[in-house]
């Protein structure tokens, strides 16, 4: 046997998890993003059960309109990326090329959408320390607007602070995955992929769907709870 | 018979290319390169943490007098050669820090981890060569950035490895500021490292073992560094994640851990020790591994009760995610959960205890050969007993409730770090520094050095057990400042002195590493006579491992197998029944 | 990237496409609905298992069909499956320290 082909799982006698090396790879890779994810959105749930009163009622802070379209595109992306593998399971790689364009650009306007939200509630005084003294907001909270558990805005200093945390850190990864879709992308259109062999689509495919899950779980949580 | 000519032609198709100096040497893809890479930066790390023992030594031993040439430490950490209190909290802390994170971790995982998988699996290399490259590489800066704490404005972090918050949140509680800071993003950074060298370990052992190597084939130091892996890949990032939050309460005014914020401290103990009991079983079961293949060999006897200890290893490994709140039996927390936790905690012991008496049973009636790394895995099981034994004192709550954050945990701590864990590495370096290096080591000057540790190690950290019920409470940084506590300094003096000694007692073994790569005896494919498949390929072997892949028939132990000449009979050759079986 | 791993890879992904323009329309109709629960004037405690619920039929879903799982291996599924009893393990611990 080749070097290379030694590098497999040997053939025969089934031995190995049924999939080629990369793929188990990226499953196991996102074991730990779990983990990670676990850590942050774990933590917001866990502080929000010890202090209720530190975070807003649902839509006063943050924009549910403008995310609502923001998740809907996340999940459109995830359509297109799945539809991009299935086209280069069946051969069309015209429409592999094309599904994964859709996908990057999708994916970059959901990061930009993001950004713009997040300058907007900085105007308005949400920080990652809390509501800030004399903003938009802080008026809002000594008005008892905002249903946080008390007048005083200081109190909501975690909401700002797992908002942040748990919401840019996924934006990173979002981020991430645009990278790597584009990278994806340009290799396509070089044609580096074949029906037999595009094993990068399906690994970014599966980090990326991920990423849409865990916005998935994320908008419902932090923006509709 | 030309298809493996072909075969052996193609298999060493990278070197004919003849990589540059740094493409095999520095930024090398190959596993072996990679393991030493670590071997090496860990070593130096582990020099750095003995250090870093011996000042704290000095100062409890010898409180508020001058260190003979500590004159040279800047003012900022020991004027006139005395050490200041607060350079005194971030010693406790960078000890446990570069020893946990930087020595033992990177020895058992990363140098183990990588050098032994592919080549005890019968692979050519990882799955991921290159990730695997990329893991060493982002293991140095984390290590030069921890470092580089030391020379920053306050000083490096001093609120413990442990780093609780909101001691470690708030920088006028220490008075450090950059120094914390520091810490948290070598530790996330350093993680990454650990996340990409699991992934890598994970696949290679499901995806890439050789033909005939069934799961329970494997050899235990394999079963152990994979169960690992899934240890390192599911907690560290757990411990990145609350890095990650309190490095922003201290740097963009979050209140993760901050009461006046609407914080919760306690979910930094929680989030940290989730994390930190599954890692003292990251530090010890490759440690357990390793030594199951000693000891097997230097008693010419299969493992006893394999299965058992393979199923022993995979019970200590789920169990240890469910005990972490015994380190927090005096947090303040739910004492409801504290009585789960104490359960759990009891329980854990049980599969360890099996794992003791089956290294026992393996070594009962064997035909003992005491070389150098028996020695040490022999010392291995009886520091690990007794390290254990203290551990069921911590786990009952009352107990604890006494002996918490007194020298009783110090000695546990030690007893299975370097009692346990260090004996293991000392054992498997003599072990695998033939193959790594085509010599040996010096038998004599091992037994020597074997022998000097082994006697400083118990005379130093044994004591702590007393220090430790009598009261004398940890990371203190004058004793004398407590009545109770002055009859005990004689005790502290006598621990610094044998401290003292046992780090002398190092350089024989610092010596007999270097002087073995140009003074060693030549070492042949099998000096210890082993059934693993590493010592079927000359030492060291070639990029690419195996000319041809191996076939596998049976298990790794067969050793005074029935029918066989030698009294060992490595994996890749027939039983003279030709049937293939498990290991037993 | 040689011959014998391009074909390896292709011998062992015939896959199984569903009809995902079925389970986007789902996916898109859940989010439309939570969004509507989220207003209703029910108990509150009622209205977040509701969306709960929802967020993980829909996380569900993109699992299975986007990451293929329904028509991958046991021995594969478990790699997925693994972290899932530790994520929630440490949230239900450490509410225990508020709400019981």
């Amino acid at each position: 046997m080749t070097h290379a082909a030694a590098m497999r799982a040997p053939a025969g006698r089934e031995m190995g998890a049924g999939v080629y090396n990369e793929k188990l790879g990226i499953w196991v890779f996102l074991g730990s993003e779990v983990m990670f994810f676990t850590a942050l959105i774990g933590s917001y749930i866990i502080l929000r059960f010890a202090n209720p009163g530190a975070f807003a009622h649902p839509g006063k802070v943050l924009n549910i309109p403008i995310t609502a379209i923001n998740t809907f595109l996340l999940i459109c992306s995830s359509v297109t990326m799945v539809k991009a593998f299935a086209a280069a399971n069946m051969g069309d790689m015209g429409k592999m090329k094309l599904y994964l364009v859709a996908t990057t650009l999708i994916g970059a306007s959901f990061v930009g959408v993001q950004v713009y939200e997040y300058l907007h509630l900085i105007h308005a005084g949400f920080l990652p320390s809390g509501i800030r003294e004399g903003s938009e907001l802080a008026e809002l909270a000594v008005a008892g607007e905002l249903g946080l558990g008390s007048a005083d805005p200081a109190v909501a200093g975690v909401y700002g602070s797992s908002f942040y945390t748990m919401t840019g850190f996924h934006g990173f990864h979002v981020t991430c995955g645009v990278v790597c879709m584009a990278y994806v992308t340009i290799k396509a259109f070089r044609g580096k992929y074949t029906q037999a062999d595009h094993r990068g689509i399906e690994v970014v495919g599966l980090y990326w769907h991920f990423v849409d899950l865990v916005w998935i779980i994320l908008f419902t949580i932090v923006y509709l709870v | 018979m030309t298809s493996v000519a072909a075969a052996a032609d193609h298999a060493h198709h990278g070197e004919t290319h003849e990589l540059s100096f740094v493409r095999k040497y520095v930024f090398s893809t190959d596993h072996k390169v990679i393991g030493i890479q670590f071997l090496l930066m860990s070593l130096v790390f582990l020099f750095v943490g003995g250090l870093l023992a011996m000042l704290i030594r000095w100062q409890l031993g010898f409180p508020n007098e001058p260190i003979p040439g500590g004159a040279a430490l800047p003012e900022t950490m020991a004027p006139g050669g005395i050490l200041l209190p607060e350079f005194y909290n971030s010693l406790v802390t960078m000890h446990g820090t570069f020893m946990i994170f930087f020595a033992i971790m990177p020895l058992l995982v990363g140098v183990f981890g990588n050098y032994l998988i592919p080549l005890k699996i019968g692979a050519p290399d990882m799955a991921f060569p290159r990730l695997n490259m990329w893991s060493f590489w982002v293991a140095v800066p984390a290590g030069i950035l921890m470092l580089s704490g030391f020379f920053v404005e306050g000083g490096h972090a001093a609120a413990g490895w442990t780093s609780y918050a909101p001691l470690s949140a708030v920088s006028e509680y220490t008075g450090v500021s950059a120094g914390q800071k520091i810490w948290l993003l070598s530790i996330a950074i350093l993680g990454l490292s650990s996340i990409l060298g699991a992934t890598n370990y994970i696949t290679t052992v499901v995806q890439l073992r050789a033909p005939g190597m069934t799961w329970f084939r494997l050899p235990l130091s394999i079963w152990a560094l994979f169960i690992t892996a899934i240890l390192v890949l599911l907690a560290i990032p757990i411990l990145s994640g609350a890095a990650i939050m309190l490095f922003f309460d201290q740097t963009l005014g979050t209140h993760f851990f901050d009461p006046a914020g609407g914080g919760q401290p306690l979910l930094w103990q929680h989030l940290f020790w989730y994390f930190g009991h599954p890692e003292v079983y990251i530090l010890i079961l490759p440690a357990m591994g390793m030594v199951s293949d000693i000891i097997a060999n230097g008693s010419r006897k299969p493992v006893f009760g394999y299965h058992s200890m393979v199923f022993a290893i995979i019970a200590i490994a789920f169990l240890g995610w469910i005990v972490w709140g015994h380190h927090m039996f005096q947090s303040g927390m739910n004492p409801r959960l504290g009585t789960g936790f104490m359960i759990s905690t009891l329980l854990i012991a049980v599969p360890s205890a099996i794992k003791t008496f089956n290294w026992m049973g393996t070594m009962w009636l064997g035909s003992l050969r005491f070389h150098v790394p028996m020695l040490h895995a022999i010392s291995f099981v009886a520091m690990f007993v007794i390290g254990g034994l203290s551990g069921m004192f911590m786990a009952s709550t009352p107990v604890d409730i006494y002996i918490h954050d007194t020298y009783f945990i110090v000695a546990h701590i030690h007893y299975v770090l370097f009692g346990g864990s260090l004996f293991a590495i000392f054992g498997a370096v003599t072990y695998w520094y033939p193959k790594m290096f085509g010599r040996l080591m010096n038998p004599f000057w091992g037994k020597v050095h074997w022998l000097l540790t082994f006697v400083f190690f118990n005379c130093t950290f044994f004591p702590m057990h007393t220090l430790g019920v009598y009261g004398h409470m940890r990371r203190i940084y004058d004793p004398t400042q407590y009545e109770f506590l002055q009859p005990l300094m004689g005790i502290n003096r006598f621990i610094t002195i044998s401290a003292f000694l046992l780090f002398a007692s190092q350089i024989i073994f610092v010596v007999n590493f270097v002087m073995g790569w140009f003074r060693g005896a030549r070492a042949g494919e099998n000096p210890w006579e082993d059934n693993g498949l590493e010592w079927t390929v000359p030492s060291p072997p070639p990029h690419g491992n195996f000319a041809t892949v191996p076939t596998v028939h049976h298990g790794p132990y067969e050793y005074s197998a029935p029918g066989v000449v030698e009294d060992y009979l490595p994996q890749n050759r027939p039983l003279p029944d030709g049937a293939g079986r498990d290991a037993r | 990237m040689t011959d014998m791993q391009a074909s390896q890879a292709a011998h062992e992904e015939h896959f199984a496409h569903p009809n995902y323009w079925v389970v986007w329309a789902a996916l898109a109709a859940l989010t439309l609905v939570e969004l509507g629960v989220a207003f209703l004037p029910w108990p509150r405690a009622v209205v977040v298992l509701i969306l709960v619920v929802m967020a993980v039929w829909k996380a569900v879903l993109v699992a299975l069909y986007f990451m293929h799982l329904r028509f991958e291996a046991n021995r594969m599924r478990i790699f997925a499956l693994a972290p899932l009893p530790l994520a929630v393990i440490i949230v239900i611990a450490v509410m225990t320290e508020f709400i019981w």
